[in-house]
């Protein structure tokens, strides 16, 4: 049994502006319009067709306070019902949830929902430290960054294997990157560079290196979702939202990746089995013609595939090895380049949506999967390891 | 950091304590196209400038790229406004905080320049808080050092 | 000397001292090391100390220095000019530090930002646009060479070969040239940017055209008008406001974090107890939550105990209460405490020397401190018991 819903929620417009290191040209609500006006234009609408506003980005790192009220004349929410959402790096998959819901409920026919993030502004370690227990975890926090699962994953695979398959994984997604205009970074990366990376780019905690992690980057997503009613009314290709889950199971800011190892069963492979459970899905793998995860670095996106594919052993390595991850394999990860390409982090969770949906629609263009899309599914990430998976479909037939 | 001794709550309370602390982090705000015009003009050439909504006829102060009604682009009507104005409303600033622009007293008004639709709020000086009257004239005074701010208005005074 | 953007590694580094600010560099006594490869690099190394900075320029590297940098000359001058974005050159591995990172990120506020002084522009930057600026639909059929002569101070000669619609540039005057144009590399500057009319140069002999001159009539047709790039052009100023907020705050134990401070104050470290699961919790926490009841039952642990894990960071991550940038590496450690099983495990920092020395499964204790305020630090950090 997936979510009760009242009525179906499609996807039928999504925006999204170039992804980079910093917009000095724009504001918060400029860069915002921007997105917003991508989306407007993508589904034929204008302002005045939108019942409802959803505003998301991650607090403490612009250091500016309830932008979703100065934010309207960015939105569009002037005189309309609006709602602010923050979740951490998950706000973008709950900023989905929220949209879906207030549509799927029948409070609304037509709903916006905006993430944004201009990390350039702010200061991103600083805003993730102060989020911790001011009085213990604060002091011992250093951002979002761990070497936690790289030691984890060498001492079970062994070091070559396991360094190989994390940075083999960063390379295949930085040739998707490649192929990703909105790619804020796509440095054309070769096989062959394999080694010297491996070596030679720095170390930032444990053997997470600098090439494995993301960016700190700006930009913004918008995407419109309409009742199935509205939605088969004013799009030609509508995607369908099927099911969306939520797990929260940390207990303490603690240190990342500390779960991971302690644990029976990990956050993200605990939402994956409930999820999959009740939507009768028997083999993610076979089941998803596409998945794109939040991938904070190639050593958590590595490690996660196995948790959110319900995958045993080294299989999760194996799919790397055997170039079933790129776009034309087995299970294409990321055609968009993924959030080591680009992670504005209050967008980041539903930019994962949007690309989703996009390759399901067949419009991704240049890094579009070769074959039909017809079930796709999303992952967001924040907190230390808590999530959200969204599961996407072509037809309404499930 | 300095190490800070933990404050007993008070008596009733048994194991509670309070701890000194702070949340100080850096940022940097981008004005974007739309505002550095406005804050370059204000800086360089002590100049208000505002932006029309032709559609609503509205004047803007201080810019912005939208109207917020009608969600035109307004980034290329700019019009310069009169550094003089009236002020719509006021009240009096009593209390003491390190963020506040001045000393308590004072005054922050609101002030409807000339050719703008919408007020700009602003400190108001050269008068004493019980002889501020609504709709009189009051004129921008530069800061001498500017900052890339809405205070290179130093302040409003009566004309 | 090899440019890059305009700049020689030679430009920057001999501005090096003179953009020295001793206020952003107070207390600081280092030597930064610069491995520059490629042309037009070489090895460098600045010392800061004592409010003051030196520069030298040197055969081999220092053996002793604080911080390193790798990289070569294209990457280095592209980064000081904000032409290549640092962070993403680092990142892409073309860019490696050496010895304390944090001592670089610091670099900015010891050092004003190098800004290249406006060089005019010269003949030789407008010729070699020549091909760029090459517009074959109206050289179609056109099998010539155009020579070009510069005289006086930053002359030189080019040729410009036009045919089958493509157009090459190659230096020095070829025989048998179509056209040549002769004219003083200022007068050449000056008509290119529209300030000297070409009838008036041509007219009194400052412009001196030989050989085809139909083909020179229409050459300013054959090479599109020149534009200065945009480097040459002033950069919109877009303005950034840099801030700190700094709140002043007053954060309440509770009488379970309240209990664990006191705790501390006597060297012992306590946990509270799961009435329903027995699990521990360190630090205590008023509630279990996947029980969802009180736990209200203290008992102590440790103090020593057993690694689970470390983390070895590199990253200079500022510390966000006091906006000091912290010295790296360091380790933050899981430590599996005496009395504690699974994943009951307490989080602290582990001893400087023993970063690389100690692994899980390591015995280790707490070193306190002589002063104990009911904070996290008032365990300095645990040490490997050898």
């Amino acid at each position: 049994m997936s979510h009760k819903r009242n009525r179906n929620v499609g996807i039928i417009g999504i925006g999204q502006t170039q992804y980079s290191s910093h917009r000095e040209d724009v504001n918060q609500p400029e860069m915002i319009n921007e997105a917003v006006r991508f989306a407007l234009e993508d589904a034929g609408l204008t302002y005045d067709d939108i019942d409802c506003v959803v505003h998301g980005n991650m607090e403490l790192f612009e250091m500016v306070h309830q932008p979703d009220l100065w934010h309207t004349i960015g939105t569009g929410a002037y005189g309309k019902d609006a709602y602010r959402v923050t979740t951490g790096g998950t706000t973008g998959a709950t900023l989905v949830c929220a949209a879906d819901n207030l549509v799927a409920s029948g409070m609304y026919d037509i709903v916006l929902a905006v993430g944004f993030e201009k990390l350039q502004e702010g200061h991103t370690t600083g805003g993730i430290t102060n989020m911790a227990d001011p009085l213990w975890s604060r002091n011992l926090q250093t951002g979002a960054l761990t070497g936690a699962t790289a030691g984890a994953m060498i001492r079970e695979f062994g070091e070559e294997r396991a360094r190989r398959a994390a940075m083999k994984l960063r390379i295949d997604m930085d040739k998707h990157a490649m192929l990703n205009p909105n790619s804020h970074r796509s440095f054309g990366l070769d096989y062959d560079q394999l080694d010297d990376l491996m070596e030679n780019s720095p170390k930032l905690v444990g053997e997470l290196r600098l090439i494995h992690m993301c960016s700190q980057s700006d930009g913004a997503c918008a995407m419109i979702f309409a009742s199935e009613e509205k939605a088969k009314e004013l799009s030609d290709k509508p995607v369908w939202i099927r099911d969306h889950i939520t797990i929260h199971r940390e207990e303490t800011f603690n240190l990342f990746g500390k779960e991971d190892a302690e644990r029976e069963e990990t956050t993200h492979r605990f939402a994956a089995r409930k999820l999959f459970e009740r939507n009768g899905i028997d083999n993610p793998v076979d089941y998803f013609d596409v998945f794109e995860m939040y991938d904070p670095s190639s050593w958590w996106g590595l490690d996660w595939l196995r948790e959110f594919m319900l995958l045993e052993g080294d299989e999760h390595l194996k799919m790397v090895e055997n170039d079933e991850l790129k776009i034309g394999g087995r299970l294409p990860l990321n055609p968009s380049g993924g959030v080591v390409a680009a992670n504005p982090i209050g967008a980041t969770a539903m930019v994962r949506v949007a690309e989703a949906a996009l390759q399901i629609r067949g419009d991704a263009g240049g890094h579009q999967i070769p074959s039909e899309v017809k079930h796709a599914l999303a992952s967001g990430f924040g907190g230390t390891l808590w999530t959200v998976l969204t599961m996407l479909e072509k037809d309404l037939d499930w | 950091m300095a190490r800070q001794k933990l404050r007993q709550k008070d008596d009733k309370h048994e194991h509670c304590y309070i701890r000194d602390g702070k949340l100080a982090l850096p940022y940097q705000y981008f004005a974007g196209r739309v505002g550095s015009r406005f804050l370059i003009a204000l800086r360089d050439k002590k100049q208000i400038l505002g932006v029309k909504c032709e559609k609503c006829n509205r004047v803007f102060v201080p810019p912005r790229q939208r109207c917020e009604r009608c969600m035109e682009d307004l980034s290329d009507s700019w019009v310069e406004l009169s550094d003089t104005g009236e002020l719509t409303n006021y009240t009096v600033v009593n209390y003491e905080d390190k963020h506040l622009p001045r000393k308590p007293p004072y005054i922050l008004a609101m002030i409807k320049l000339g050719g703008a639709d919408t007020p700009l709020p602003h400190i108001l000086e050269g008068i004493e808080p019980g002889k501020v009257e609504l709709g009189m004239k009051v004129k921008a005074v530069f800061a001498d050092e500017t900052t890339n701010t809405i205070l290179d208005v130093d302040h409003f005074e009566p004309v | 000397m090899a440019e890059y953007f305009g700049t020689t590694v030679d430009d920057i580094f001999s501005t090096q001292t003179e953009r020295f600010r001793p206020e952003g560099a107070e207390g600081v006594d280092a030597v930064i090391a610069y491995d520059i490869s490629g042309a037009g690099g070489g090895r460098w190394m600045v010392a800061i100390g004592g409010g003051k900075s030196e520069t030298k320029k040197l055969d081999s590297l220092p053996a002793e220095f604080t911080a390193k940098m790798i990289t070569d000359a294209e990457t280095f001058v592209g980064m000081t000019v904000g032409r290549i974005d640092g962070m993403e050159a680092f990142q892409a591995g073309r860019v490696r530090a050496e010895g304390d990172m944090a001592m670089l990120l610091r670099l900015p506020q010891m050092f004003t930002k190098y800004v290249p002084p406006k060089k005019p522009i010269t003949a030789r930057d407008i010729i070699e646009t020549a091909v760029d600026r090459f517009q074959p639909q109206y050289a179609q059929e056109l099998d010539v060479t155009v020579g070009y002569d510069f005289t006086g101070k930053g002359g030189g000669q080019w040729t410009a070969v036009i045919k089958d619609g493509k157009c090459t540039l190659e230096e020095g005057l070829r025989d048998n040239l179509t056209v040549s144009n002769i004219v003083s590399a200022e007068d050449y500057v000056d008509l290119m940017l529209g300030k000297l009319d070409p009838m008036v140069a041509f007219g009194s002999g400052r412009l001196k055209l030989v050989g085809d001159m139909e083909l020179a009539m229409k050459l300013p047709k054959i090479f599109a008008k020149f534009v200065p790039s945009e480097e040459a052009e002033a950069v919109e100023e877009l303005i950034v406001l840099k801030k700190i907020i700094s709140v002043d705050m007053e954060y309440s134990t509770g009488p379970v974090m309240g209990q664990f401070f006191e705790g501390l104050m006597e060297k012992k470290i306590l946990a509270n107890v799961c009435p329903k699961c027995g699990r521990k919790q360190l630090p205590p926490r008023e509630v279990c939550a996947p029980c969802r009841c009180r736990a209200d039952e203290f008992v102590e642990v440790g103090p020593g105990g057993e690694i689970t894990m470390i983390d070895d960071t590199y990253y200079a991550s500022p510390d966000p209460l006091t906006g000091e940038t912290r010295e790296t590496p360091y380790g933050s450690l899981h430590v599996l405490l005496d009395g504690c099983k699974d994943n009951e495990t307490f989080w602290h920092m582990l001893k400087k020397n023993d970063l690389f020395d100690a692994q899980p499964g390591d015995r280790v204790r707490p070193v306190w401190a002589d002063e104990r305020t009911g904070s996290v630090n008032d365990i300095l950090y645990f040490e490997k018991v050898r």
